[in-house]
């Protein structure tokens, strides 16, 4: 090959011209059975992928992504939650050592020590012992790092009832409904219900929405009377005759929603 | 007529010499499941980098449908999760992608970590990892606000909280975040939106592709 | 069947191996997003709803403009979206009602819009022209007729439903 002024190449470019010709390397770098990437570790690489996905997939498939309500800043009743890889922050911060006037310590300090040395841990574990065994402190520092987290998170996971909370938490695509305030069932609701489902039936902090309601007529004036779930009884005052006016004002809002 | 068009190029721009050295380096022994079934630990920084393809894939499919806006967020995710053909899945995958790479992450470092890999020569990039961890941590924590539901918001507002409890800047830094001193809402959701869609993947490229050229230029560590 | 006996190199069978689960993981990956992605182009659409829009008694042999107003559904966003037509009668006396919207680049065109041009439908953007019955003046920018609305007539009321291109309406 030619060297410097006689080299030759392509155009203006500094890519030469003449092509050194491929030469398969013979993978002895390392002792033992080595292997090219492409295409044979590759292979073996991509079949775990393949796998992992099929697996992935039907995860997905099995457990739709969840979704609550639509974000209402006046819902007083709502215990706010993180997603899981932040719940060992959350139950930190419940603790009186990390809380109330050493809350800098539970959200500051104990995370950034704790962050701050995983990022440096080269220069703190300066040794050139690699086996966990013949470096005691950096595992044994790691592992109490593993185990509170987990902890934590399980203690802040055991404490909330997910079951309940999504149920109070399905998502419902909010209609806007015309509401008759001049139907005679209004001026009873107005009475009786308007202070906790509100008025325009949409519900509030202490009921729920009228709105979206599967119950007919006589359901809905046993409810009235004799309350259900968390509402008590004899929320209802008035006549017959002003219940079933009530109940009927109720089912059409209903079925003008649907 | 492929291989004439891969001659013309590589005559002008020489890519082979690229994608050679990707293609044939070597794969030791100690690294692979098939000579050493413990070898399997190694698999977990490739699946964390899957599990992103599959997040960058399927949010930048997301967008099409999402709009970052504190009146129709909820609504459209609402629709293209009921409405639209496979939305359920498509969010699924964008939803549980990211609790697993994660997970994945999770593994991956601990495998590093506890085979002492982060020795010199390689304490850079032990460094470029960790904050490749915490830019994930970061793209969940946006990317849960974005939904706009219920979880969404009040999550947000304690996590806005803590950012508060950071002495002398972190008054700055929550109203940054939200946009607005006081209001957790349409400002913070346009921000959340932008870090979560640009500068912290931007930054997730850049770290990556450092990761990367690490690994190739100082091989995998030896066997323990 | 050829007689000479292909060779497959180990690393060709290995290669094609790699091609075929790479494209079975592209394909688990990207099948659901791209049903996602093209789902407006094979969602069925509704038959658009005929809307009362003026009393046959209005309608003349002069085109006039008639507003009205439908509800559209946009995915997650409702609207009230105005839509106009001009309604005659021909000398048959039956109704028509063209859509205002050129056939050329969507401008709006209006009943002798131009002085210059009586008896003819014209739009401003670059000076096309329709002839009464809605077709295109030859040599002027648009290259079909105006759409049709279909219509239909109750108890004196004219129903419009949706535009349609001349000869499917």
């Amino acid at each position: 090959m030619k060297k410097g002024k006689g080299m030759e190449f392509v155009g203006d470019s500094r890519i030469t011209a003449d092509k050194k010709k491929f030469i398969p390397k013979d993978y002895s770098e390392y002792p033992g059975k080595t292997e090219a990437f492409w295409p044979n570790f590759l292979l073996k690489e991509w079949l775990v992928g393949a796998v992992f996905l099929v697996g992935f997939l039907c995860m997905t498939v099995a457990h739709p992504a969840p979704l609550e309500k639509m974000a209402d800043p006046t819902d007083a009743a709502y215990i706010p939650l993180p997603d899981w890889y932040f719940l060992f922050l959350y139950q930190l911060l419940k603790y009186e050592f990390a809380s109330g006037p050493y809350n800098v310590i539970g959200a500051i300090v104990i995370p950034g020590l704790a962050f701050g040395a995983l990022f440096l841990a080269p220069f703190l574990d300066t040794g050139s012992k690699r086996r966990p065994i013949q470096r005691p402190i950096s595992t044994t520092l790691m592992f109490l790092g593993i185990i509170s987290v987990i902890w934590l998170t399980w203690e802040a996971a055991s404490h909330v009832e997910w079951e309940t909370r999504a149920e109070e938490n399905k998502p419902v695509l909010e209609q806007e409904v015309d509401i008759n305030t001049e139907d005679p069932g209004y001026a009873v609701y107005e009475q009786s219900c308007i202070s906790c489902h509100g008025e325009n039936l949409q519900g509030g902090a202490a009921a729920p929405s009228l709105i979206g309601i599967e119950y007919d007529v006589d359901e809905i004036k046993d409810i009235a009377v004799n309350g259900i779930n968390t509402m008590p009884a004899d929320q209802f005052e008035g006549s017959e005759e002003e219940l079933q006016q009530l109940a009927e004002f109720i089912v059409s809002v209903n079925e003008e929603a649907e | 007529m492929l291989q004439k068009i891969y001659d013309w190029i590589d005559e002008r721009v020489d890519i082979t010499p690229l994608w050679r050295d990707i293609a044939d380096h070597e794969v030791p022994e100690h690294v692979n499941p098939a000579h050493h079934f413990s070898a399997f630990v190694y698999c977990f920084g490739g699946l964390t980098f899957f599990v992103t393809v599959i997040q960058i894939l399927s949010g930048m499919f997301l967008t099409m449908y999402y709009v970052p806006d504190i009146e129709n967020a909820w609504r459209s995710v609402y629709y293209l999760q009921t409405e639209v053909a496979h939305g359920q899945i498509v969010r699924g995958m964008h939803h549980w992608g990211a609790s697993v790479v994660i997970v994945m992450l999770f593994l991956h470092t601990l495998r590093v970590f506890f085979q002492g890999a982060y020795k010199k020569p390689r304490e850079l990039n032990w460094m470029v990892g960790v904050s490749i961890f915490f830019v994930m941590l970061a793209l969940g924590l946006t990317g849960y606000l974005l939904p706009w539901d219920n979880k969404a918001y009040f999550a947000t507002q304690v996590t806005l909280e803590i950012a508060e409890g950071v002495p002398y800047i972190g008054e700055m830094a929550k109203t940054l975040l939200s946009g607005d001193p006081e209001i957790v809402g349409a400002q913070t959701l346009t921000r959340f939106f932008a870090i979560h869609v640009f500068f912290l993947p931007a930054a997730l490229f850049a770290l990556m592709g450092a990761h990367f050229i690490l690994i190739r230029k100082q091989g995998i560590s030896g066997p323990l | 069947m050829s007689e000479k006996k292909q060779q497959v190199s180990r690393r060709q069978f290995l290669n094609y191996t790699l091609t075929g689960v790479g494209g079975f993981m592209a394909a688990g990956m990207l099948a659901p997003m791209v049903r996602f992605a093209i789902d407006p182009v094979l969602q069925t659409h509704a038959r658009g709803e005929y809307k009362a829009v003026a009393e046959v008694d209005e309608i003349t042999t002069e085109p006039q403009r008639f507003d009205w107003t439908i509800d559209q559904v946009d995915a997650w966003y409702e609207s009230e979206v105005t839509k106009s037509a001009w309604v005659y009668k021909d000398e048959k006396d039956d109704i028509i009602a063209l859509s205002p919207v050129c056939k050329h680049l969507g401008c709006v065109v209006s009943w002798e819009g131009s002085g210059d041009y009586p008896n003819e439908f014209f739009c401003p953007c670059h000076n096309g022209r329709y002839y009464k019955d809605g077709v295109n003046v030859p040599n002027t920018p648009p290259s079909a007729p105006l759409d049709v609305y279909e219509h239909r007539i109750e108890d004196g009321t004219l129903y419009l439903g949706n535009a349609k291109p001349r000869g499917e309406a």
